[in-house]
């Protein structure tokens, strides 16, 4: 009996974790969901919305955002072959990743220099901090992510080492494409 | 992690060791299934006895407005100076009584207890896909309780909005005096709550469709499971939406933020906000706050298939029925939320739309009722506890939601918002009939819970009581409505047409109190039973679900040895030509061979020939008998 056990474990640990982290991915995206249709409905009934020209800080935070993907996707193909090489694009993954939350914040910087508070008549203008705010806390959690799977690269057994890479890959390019979505919303719906 | 849990099962059922198991790590922080389960459930019960106390508080206002009862203010201090509860605290009551009693006990104690509790039982599985997330989401739920009782020892009293706390009143701390620390206070326990919502929800549906036992397809689960997971889809959903518009309430509190407020003139003091809308909080509050109905809902309802099917001891009428509407009222809920905002002003085109997506769940819904009538129909009933308050639910159901359909139409809703017609409605459609659902699931599990039985005379006593002074309560509350009396309304001797209720008033308070006395018997037979009920034998119903293959004693990891496979659907009740009455699941086919039919085997020719063969050999009694 205790002999089948070893492979009976194999499906019964990792896969339901990973489609924890899908169902996670989903209700996070019904709560952007929600504020999104906030804005939509909001700038629906007055007629404009937040009416600000975007920092242009936000377009190279997309591109610092889109190049951390890219590396990840390289981590996770360098897994098999390399941990030196898996844990060089990890590294470089996380560091791109507080690159781009600081970008998000020098942002802020520059919106409140021009006079567009977070606290502010427009609900519009407020709602692009509440997005890249909760955004951020996202980073957050995906830093966390990739810190245990770089920290994790190497010392785990080969299929947890898999296992974390994917849990951090789904969340961070989920992420990625979040911010996308949002940038690109705020874009079309000045 | 579940690795670990895996070998300690085996070591525990072959060495009988408990090396491991700490008094904390088996009854606080634990992360078996069935120990969260009752986590929920006896934390769940004593959030409903302080709901219900809070119902009869201001009842007894209702009652008798003018008169004191010192008792009140030895208990509430200054909150019923001279013995009458003042009129911000009965807001509270009403506030706090609907939150608790729709969050706290309709969602967390029931989802909360039987999902545990009977997803990885039923569906065969060790545990839930994550027992860590498991503990955590019912340790967050813990802690939004505390916190929503917290705001009861605050100087200023806790929330009173209203459960659905629209701004402004919830959005102005200085707007009442429950807007202040108190609604604060609601605000962190709800964003709690949610998060222990979710992990419980993602967990139940990862571990239904990844980790059923051999066998086990989809169609081939009990009606509960489907109910489980329906419902925790529906959180996943929804809950989040909530979670952004309670964001945006707090940074217009806290922050001076202007997403809710606009144009807002304080005494003399006129408010800088600008912009906002408090309907955009409507909106997304009752995308949430509709779904909410039918996550309440639904377990209930799924419990009942179950426990109705049981003890009427035939096969539930139409199962697939059953689950494809459960699936379309799952839709349906998503589109149905303005019919909670009728009266803000909707554009008419609007509210028409929403008036025929509500009305459309009629159908579901009445698919449900006509399939359990169909269940009870010729049965062989057995009239246990657990089924009474099953066919309670059917009851309720059916008289709350002939309302339901009242209320759905927009041009009615506009007569009726806000009275007691909505009270009298949802608290019969979900209130006493998802209270009922999870009391047949208490009576009907509580053998697999604590391994022992409830004592059934009590439990009679507790059914008749609490259905009867259910209808007393509610039912007259429709005339009230009907003849505009509003809801939330401190005082009734204020209005010269509200006067002639008084009398009633008192008869609805008198039959509350009664439904709350009937509780004593249930609370009683509940906690005696832990300890001095007669002990459970492993199959107390006869029934065939998966749960009572397990030993009656609890292990963590369910099945000593391998987890059973599943032959066949759960619902093969009195089958011609069977000895018993009941197949469990796991008996295979080649056992039943007098009782099997062709469609049984799915398609599957060479079990057809192998059946065809047996029955030619084998011809039925009645053929026989003329021989002798």
């Amino acid at each position: 009996m205790v002999t089948t056990l070893p492979k009976q474990t194999g499906n019964y640990d990792m896969k339901p974790k990973k489609f924890i982290v899908w169902l996670f991915v989903v209700s996070s995206t019904i709560m952007f969901g929600g504020w999104t249709s906030y804005y939509l409905v909001f700038s629906g009934s007055k007629g404009k919305g937040h009416g600000l020209v975007l920092p242009d800080v936000f377009i190279y935070s997309t591109l610092v955002l889109v190049a951390s993907s890219i590396c990840l996707f390289l981590a996770s193909r360098a897994q098999r072959k390399s941990t030196a090489l898996q844990k060089r694009y990890l590294g470089l993954t996380f560091i791109l990743g507080i690159v781009f939350a600081y970008m998000q914040f020098s942002a802020w910087s520059q919106m409140s220099l021009g006079g567009a508070y977070f606290i502010n008549n427009n609900a519009g203008i407020s709602m692009i901090y509440v997005f890249t705010f909760f955004h951020c806390l996202h980073i957050i959690a995906g830093l966390c992510l990739i810190a245990s799977a770089f920290f994790g690269a190497g010392k785990v057994t080969a299929e947890r080492n898999a296992y974390r890479m994917e849990i951090a890959s789904i969340f961070w390019h989920f992420i990625d494409i979040l911010w996308i979505y949002l940038y690109v919303f705020l874009l079309l719906n000045r | 992690m579940s690795t670990i849990a895996i070998h300690d099962t085996h070591h525990d059922h072959h060495d009988h060791g408990h090396h491991k198991e700490t008094f904390l790590t088996k009854y606080i922080f634990s992360q078996d299934h069935k120990m969260i389960a009752k986590q929920f459930l006896i934390t769940g019960i004593i959030m409903a006895v302080i709901a219900m106390g809070l119902s009869i508080l201001f009842r007894i206002q209702l009652a008798w407005p003018d008169k004191s009862f010192p008792f009140l203010e030895t208990f509430l201090g200054k909150w019923a100076e001279g013995g009458r509860i003042k009129p911000d605290f009965y807001l509270a009551l009403v506030t706090i009584h609907g939150t608790i009693m729709v969050f706290f006990v309709l969602t967390a104690g029931l989802s909360g207890t039987f999902s545990n509790l009977l997803i990885p039982l039923q569906v065969g599985a060790r545990d839930m896909a994550s027992p860590f997330l498991n503990m955590l989401s019912y340790w967050f739920f813990f802690m939004a309780c505390v916190i929503m009782m917290g705001s009861f020892f605050v100087q200023t009293g806790p929330a009173s909005a209203g459960w659905t706390v629209y701004p402004p009143l919830s959005a102005l701390p200085k707007a009442v005096t429950g807007s202040g620390f108190g609604m604060t206070l609601w605000l962190i326990s709800m964003v709690l709550f949610v998060a222990s919502s979710l992990m419980g929800g993602i967990n139940y549906v990862s571990t239904i469709l990844n980790m059923r036992t051999k066998g086990m397809d989809l169609w081939k689960m009990p009606l509960p499971i489907w109910a489980f997971f329906l419902t925790a889809i529906l959180g996943i959903l929804s809950f989040p939406v909530l979670v952004a518009g309670v964001v945006l309430l707090v940074f217009d509190r806290s922050f001076g933020t202007s997403f809710y407020l606009s144009d807002i003139v304080f005494g003399t003091q006129i408010l800088p906000n600008e912009g906002g809308s408090p309907i955009l909080w409507q909106h997304l509050f009752w995308f949430l706050g509709h779904p909410e109905v039918y996550i309440v809902i639904m377990p209930a309802l799924g419990i009942s298939s179950e426990v109705i099917s049981v003890n009427a001891r035939k096969p539930i009428f139409g199962y697939h029925a059953m689950v494809y509407s459960l699936i379309g009222i799952t839709v349906l809920s998503f589109i149905v939320w303005g019919h909670h905002m009728f009266v803000t002003g909707m554009n008419p085109l609007l509210g028409g739309v929403f008036m025929i997506t509500t009305l459309i769940i009629a159908v579901p819904s009445a698919v449900k009722t006509f399939n359990y009538l169909a269940t009870l129909w010729r049965g062989n009933i057995r009239f246990t506890p657990a089924m009474l308050f099953a066919i309670g639910l059917v009851s309720f159901f059916i008289s709350g939601g002939l309302t339901g359909i009242f209320l759905g139409n927009a041009s009615l809703d506009i007569n009726l918002h806000d009275t007691y017609f909505v009270v009298a409605h949802f608290h019969l459609v979900m209130g006493s009939a998802a209270i009922f659902g999870m009391l047949a699931g208490v009576y009907h599990w509580y053998p697999k819970m604590f391994g022992r039985m409830m004592n059934a005379k009590l439990g009679y006593l507790h059914f008749w009581l609490t259905f009867i002074s259910a209808y007393l309560v509610f039912f007259p509350l429709h005339f009230l409505g009907l003849d505009g009396v509003p809801r939330r309304y401190y005082v009734f001797t204020e209005f010269e047409f509200m006067r002639k209720w008084l009398t009633v008033n008192t008869f609805v308070t008198w039959a509350a109190i009664l439904g709350a006395l009937a509780q004593v018997a249930f609370l009683w037979n509940f906690f005696y039973s832990i300890f001095k009920g007669k002990r459970a034998p492993q199959n107390p119903w006869e029934a065939n679900t998966l749960e009572w293959t397990t030993p009656v004693e609890h292990l963590h990891g369910n099945w000593p040895g391998e987890i059973p496979t599943v032959y066949r659907w759960p619902y093969d009740y009195s089958k011609p030509g069977h000895d018993e009455d009941f197949i469990p699941q796991t008996i295979p086919f080649s056992q039943t061979m007098s009782s099997n039919l062709p469609h049984d085997f799915e398609g599957n020719e060479e079990a057809e020939r192998i059946q065809r063969e047996w029955d030619a050999q084998n011809p039925p009694a009645e053929q026989r008998t003329p021989q002798h």
